[in-house]
């Protein structure tokens, strides 16, 4: 046997606890014991087992509740019941519950080892059920853009298509959604993915800083510029340029890129002679363009050419059956970054995320996995993990009738409830045949 | 194997309580002497501890016969593999053919189920002495924290029942042999001479 098992005997009885662990010791596995079911499940709750023995006469939690708390929050944990021969009505009916093998009391040795190379095939093929789990995860991951939901996978579907044009795109969506890894993944999936992709966030530069980032400078061009420099439009050359935030550049800067975009040259700042510049714009913005354009605040004709092809990128509260996906990935991430052992959500956790708004979108959902993961003292997050999200989640846009918020909030149990409509009636306190009807009124679909 | 190491650095020495037969004493110490090239020396038979005996399972508590020779002095010797021609148990277990304290001083191998055969006939002697000394060696090698082997073959290999005994050789494998070799460095601490044991004459 090649696989080693991490075992914890659980059983009232010292020396069965001792025998035990020394036999498994012997042959090479870490052992652990526990001398009553809540001991088992605290060390359950700190560190992984494989598998455990458990006895099914035990005081205060017997073994029977033990298979069923481990099945419940632990399923991949196996579970072998070790019982007398006075009790064997017990034990199967722990295998009706979810145990994987029992012992009747005393067992021979090679039974015990027989039960052992049982308990390695199943922890083998359950591991490699796990790695074609990854593998299929991998499928609702789009170059690290993670997501399941309709408008996900519209984008999955769409970032291959855009990619292979060179026309400008604008994308759209709240702060965190993730427009940069779009922006990303198109240029990955692009004929420029050899050359380099720059990132400028047009938010963090003030105007003059800009655009001598954008445009370069010639030595003695302006104070400070001791030297010439290559501005980004030029560098990029060949591969793809993503200017995050940009309604947020002034209206000069609007007309110095508009001409860059239709004549596909530059003129570094302090020379006179034209450089000829090959990049795709990327662009992204938080901002209703049409609402700054009716203001006056940005450029009708910039607009337009930036805007030849437009991804939006739905918020989070808008797809939430994405979250526990999200939820998993970052925790996974953070988990093996950290080296803490924190590899599950309890459900009401992921209840309450699925809840709470996320006005930080994506990179909130992240930080709030991050830090739970850091502070975390057990292997499972729960609800108390997320306080720092009690706050008020954010004030919606607009004032909102009531119909909008009873048609939002039924939409929203609904989707938490994966459309069963029997749970989502439940939990909104109304019978199936009114939850159909508010169904057929808000014209409620699945995926919206 | 390791260098011979003399007698003063501790010696194995094999420990018959109840009546066990003085061939089966022998092939246990020449074994011991060949596998593990250590001193070993055969000590006066001690009287099989009757607190040990399960009146309900007919068998003796191999734990229980551990914890009466811990509480005799053996402090002049390294390892003390006691041999009995009973049926041992574990509470856990139906039987056991030997038992051992990992990494500790004492262990214990039964001969009563090395003496059957296949259906009802008893094997030849030198078989039973080559199973005793394989069960052992096993033992004693759990002593030096030896821990199970995965290669059927090897003396360290798991043998749950007497055709799994016989499958095995009466020989460690390369990478027992190996671990052995470091873990006496370790275990085989330098002593006294060896002495007689007053308790035990």
């Amino acid at each position: 046997m090649d696989e080693k098992l991490r075992i914890m005997v659980v059983d009232d009885e010292k020396i069965v606890r001792e025998s035990l662990y020394h036999w498994f010791k012997r042959e090479g596995h870490s052992a652990e014991t526990a001398a009553s079911g809540l001991e088992a499940l605290e060390k359950l709750e700190r560190a992984p087992f494989d598998v455990l023995f458990v006895d099914i006469k035990m005081p205060k939690m017997d073994g029977l509740e033990v298979l069923r708390r481990v099945k419940e929050g632990y399923p991949d944990t196996i579970v072998i019941i070790i019982t007398a021969y006075g009790s064997v009505e017990s034990a199967v009916e722990a295998m009706k519950f979810g145990a994987h093998d029992y012992l009747l009391k005393p067992f021979k040795p090679d039974q015990l080892a027989l039960v052992i190379e049982k308990t390695v095939s199943q922890v083998k093929l359950t591991s490699r059920y796990r790695y074609v789990k990854g593998l299929l995860d991998k499928i609702t991951r789009f170059d690290n853009i993670i997501g399941q939901s309709p408008p996900m996978r519209e984008l999955f579907e769409v970032i291959p298509e855009v990619a292979q044009s060179d026309s400008s795109i604008l994308i759209t969506g709240e702060t965190g959604t993730g427009k940069e890894l779009v922006a990303k993944a198109i240029h990955a999936k692009s004929p420029r993915s050899k050359g380099p992709f720059i990132a400028i966030n047009c938010g963090a530069l003030p105007d003059t800083l800009l655009e001598s980032e954008l445009f370069g400078h010639q030595k003695g061009a302006f104070t400070g510029a001791d030297r010439a420099r290559k501005g980004f439009l030029e560098v990029v050359s060949g591969g793809t340029l993503f200017l995050d935030e940009i309604g947020e550049i002034s209206p000069k800067m609007q007309v110095d890129l508009l001409r860059v975009l239709e004549e596909k040259k530059i003129i570094r700042i302090g020379e006179r002679e034209p450089i000829e510049v090959d990049f795709r714009l990327i662009a992204s913005t938080r901002r209703d363009l049409p609402t700054a354009i009716s203001d006056g605040d940005f450029r009708e004709d910039f607009f337009y050419r930036i805007n030849v092809i437009t991804l939006q990128i739905a918020p989070l509260r808008k797809r939430k059956e994405d979250i526990p996906l999200l939820a998993k990935h970052f925790l996974n991430k953070y988990s093996r970054e950290t080296t803490k052992h924190v590899d599950r959500i309890t459900p009401e956790a992921e209840g309450f995320l699925k809840r709470y708004d996320w006005p930080g979108n994506v990179r909130e959902l992240e930080n709030a996995i991050e830090r739970a993961v850091v502070l975390s003292k057990k292997r499972t997050l729960g609800v108390e993990n997320f306080s720092c999200l009690n706050a008020p989640t954010a004030p919606q846009n607009g004032a909102r009738t009531l119909k909008e918020r009873e048609k939002e909030y039924v939409q929203e149990i609904l989707m938490e409830n994966d459309w069963n409509v029997t749970r989502s009636a439940q939990i909104l306190g109304i019978n199936r045949v009114t939850l159909h009807k508010m169904i057929k009124r808000y014209r409620l679909q699945r995926g919206q | 194997m390791p260098d011979s190491i003399g007698p003063e650095k501790g010696c194995i020495v094999v420990l018959p309580i109840g009546k066990v037969p003085e061939s089966a004493l022998d092939a246990v110490s020449d074994s011991i002497s060949l596998y593990f090239n250590h001193h070993t020396r055969i000590l006066s038979p001690l009287r099989t501890p009757q607190c040990a005996f399960d009146e309900q399972r007919r068998q003796y508590n191999a734990a229980t016969i551990i914890r009466t020779l811990e509480s005799i002095n053996f402090e002049d010797d390294a390892k003390v593999v006691a041999i009995v021609n009973v049926d041992l148990f574990i509470p856990i277990f139906t039987h056991v053919m030997g038992e051992a304290q990992e990494g500790g001083k004492f262990a214990l191998v039964s001969m009563y189920r090395l003496m059957k055969g296949g259906v009802g006939n008893r094997p030849s002697t030198s078989k039973i002495l080559k199973r005793l000394a394989k069960v052992a060696l096993h033992e004693l090698g759990h002593l030096f924290d030896v821990v199970h082997c995965a290669d059927e073959k090897c003396i360290m290999h798991f043998a749950g029942n007497i055709q799994d005994i016989d499958h095995i050789m009466l020989n460690f494998c390369t990478y027992c042999e190996r671990y052995l070799e470091e873990s006496m460095k370790r275990h085989l601490k330098p002593t006294s001479l060896c002495s007689h044991h007053p308790e035990l004459t």
